[in-house]
């Protein structure tokens, strides 16, 4: 049990109150989704193992307070952050107005040493809410953004319906992966699936 | 699935035997029963303090033995039905070295000033006081006025701006408060949540609102269904709370209570103070929620109740109805003036404690001794399968709804007094 962790890849979930942050989380790692979700005060965070060629990875999802006022944290839960996801609500225009703060924030904040390539990921999610058409930031807009801030990924998704959450996860890990120094990666010589006794494994029905 | 009538069977002999069900008191809703743990509070005879207890604890004018009642709380907490009227003594609104008529008096006058409050917000927003809340900013970060929201746009003043920048957060966490319980299924009563923390944003302005006071104030608006009462009782409350929400752009006022409590571990417990340490823990980040509000997340709804009465009740000061009477820059001292023996008689178990030492830090409160009897209960797993934080996190998370409320006072009244005679030397 005790044996040498598998390799941790730490990813920081930020964005706006409400956009859905813990519900996102929830859903890729839980495949589930609740109404009940209380605000999230201060961070939280949940595991989850993922392979990605043929190596087993501890995916470690941090679930952050939307509210500015806990930003001072930020230095504290930020640290050694390996990618970092940015949320907004499509159907709330603030919510995507201060995702630039979010990022500025966040390099200031975990300053990494390479911020110019540090990998984001943005995700608009609730395009579940009204059939759509409750929308006021279009896909277009949004991939606008991203494209100017150096490519970032964009996933739309719906946290609810489940929709797109485990492909924007999958490229989640995958850029968390690629900003870990090569060096830095090592496995142990038998891999123990199944065996840490962690509660959140990948083992569930993925159609 | 359990067959109705062997559980209604269970619960006739619970009521036999004093236990009752609180599922009457404070109903889950029903697509939520499924995933919500039971409480573990149980009203016990001669344990509890029972509203025939409650009643006879008052002289005829109606002076109130508060000695007899804290000590019947902190065997056994209070009974739901009673809960509302004890927290207005245990959290200082009255005095209970008063009469019926001094009470009812206050308590008009609070009413009153409540409701002149809750004018002043309704006129600058009209929200207020509707039955309605808001969800969405209705005021941008340069304070101009969201098109189609209805406000009073001719509040420019500073003051009034940050006030309704931080209603539509309000409003956010309102609809995410305790959503198993019925009780905030209907619209009015999540209406009656969001106009109290709005106005208790507009009258302590200088803390205004921040997540997590929400969770503190939703037992009172369940408990008192006055909404002025309910107020006054949530602003009591944050009396003790309020310093955990001061934010600066570099810290957290919780942080305080956190540094505290890495100063207690490394005097009761260094070994373990040393590990988290290594762990670069020594911030014990770890245990933000817990302080901020209260256990609420670890607890069912019904046991962080007891936990509160009991935590209120072993702090309890005679001199506290006094003290929050001055206005709240005032108060911000302990409860330091001279008690005599008569006097201390009437405090609770942890006051006495730290009055007989004559502790007057303000900022060891009880609930710091709490989260240390949560760390000391999981000190063996924390040291052996720890390696880094997030098994701190995760040993942790595995107390949710597996505590007993009066085990962990217990044990935190143990570490405190440890800490009294050890800081000393």
């Amino acid at each position: 049990m005790a044996s040498r962790r598998r390799m941790l890849l730490k990813v920081i979930i930020l964005g706006d109150s409400g956009v859905g942050k813990t519900s996102l989380m929830n859903q890729y790692v839980n495949r589930k989704f609740s109404n009940q979700y209380k605000a999230t005060i201060g961070a939280d965070f949940l595991t989850k193992e993922v392979q990605y060629e043929d190596r087993m990875f501890t995916l470690q999802i941090w679930d952050t307070a939307g509210q500015e006022r806990f930003q001072s944290l930020g230095v504290a839960f930020y640290r050694g952050a390996d990618c970092c996801v940015l949320v907004y609500d499509v159907n709330v225009m603030k919510s995507f107005d201060n995702l630039n703060n979010w990022r500025e924030e966040f390099l200031i904040q975990a300053n990494p040493s390479d911020p110019e390539n540090f990998p984001f990921v943005v995700l608009g999610n609730k395009i579940d809410v009204d059939g759509g058409n409750s929308r006021v930031v279009s896909e277009k807009k949004a991939k606008a953004w991203c494209a100017a801030k150096g490519n970032i990924p964009y996933f739309e998704t719906s946290a609810k319906e489940g929709f797109n959450v485990d492909a924007a996860f999958q490229c989640i890990a995958k850029n968390a992966l690629k900003n870990e120094p090569e060096e830095e990666i090592y496995l142990p010589d038998t891999i123990d699936v199944g065996g840490g006794g962690r509660q959140q494994m990948s083992t569930g029905c993925e159609c | 699935m359990v067959g109705r009538g062997g559980l209604t069977g269970i619960v006739n002999i619970m009521k036999r035997t004093g236990a009752e069900d609180l599922g009457d008191f404070y109903p889950i809703r029903p697509d939520c029963l499924a995933d919500t743990p039971k409480p573990r509070f149980k009203p016990r005879a001669g344990k509890t303090l029972s509203e025939r207890r409650w009643n006879a604890a008052f002289s005829e004018d109606g002076h109130l033995d508060i000695e007899k009642v804290l000590r019947r709380i902190q065997r056994g907490g209070v009974h739901p039905a009673i809960k509302g009227s004890v927290w207005e003594f245990v959290l200082g609104c009255f005095d209970p070295n008063s009469t019926y008529e001094e009470r009812d008096q206050l308590r008009q006058c609070r009413r009153e000033q409540y409701i002149r409050w809750k004018a002043e917000c309704q006129h600058m927003v009209p929200v207020i006081g509707s039955g309605k809340l808001i969800t969405t900013p209705i005021i941008t970060d340069d304070g101009q006025t969201v098109i189609d929201s209805s406000i009073n746009s001719t509040f420019s003043d500073k003051r009034s701006i940050q006030w309704m920048r931080a209603l539509h957060q309000i409003g956010l966490d309102v609809v995410r408060t305790d959503r198993t319980l019925a009780f905030y299924d209907s619209e009015k009563n999540q209406a009656k949540l969001w106009d109290i923390l709005a106005i208790y944003a507009w009258v302590d302005n200088d803390i205004s609102y921040v997540q997590g006071m929400n969770d503190i104030c939703s037992p009172m608006v369940i408990l008192l269904e006055n909404e002025a009462d309910a107020f006054w009782c949530f602003e009591r409350a944050m009396r003790r709370l309020r310093e955990n929400f001061r934010c600066s752009a570099s810290s957290m006022g919780v942080q305080t209570q956190l540094s505290t409590l890495s100063q207690v571990i490394k005097t009761v417990d260094p070994k373990l103070h040393q590990h988290l340490e290594a762990l670069d823990g020594g911030e014990y980040l770890f245990a933000f929620r817990m302080l901020m509000v209260l256990f609420r997340r670890e607890f069912t709804f019904a046991d962080s109740l007891y936990l509160w009465e009991l935590m209120w009740a072993m702090e309890y000061n005679p001199n506290i109805f006094s003290l929050y009477e001055k206005p709240i820059a005032e108060s911000d001292k302990s409860a330091e003036s001279v008690l005599n023996n008569k006097l201390l008689k009437q405090c609770g178990k942890f006051e006495r404690n730290k009055v007989k030492t004559g502790c007057k830090d303000q900022q060891s409160a009880l609930a710091v001794f709490l989260v240390a009897s949560v760390l000391e209960a999981k000190n063996k797993r924390i040291l052996k399968e720890a390696k880094g934080l997030d098994d701190v996190v995760q040993i942790l998370s595995d107390i949710t709804g597996n505590m007993d409320a009066r085990k962990v006072c217990k044990d935190a009244l143990k570490i405190h007094k440890k800490y009294l005679s050890k800081a000393k030397k």
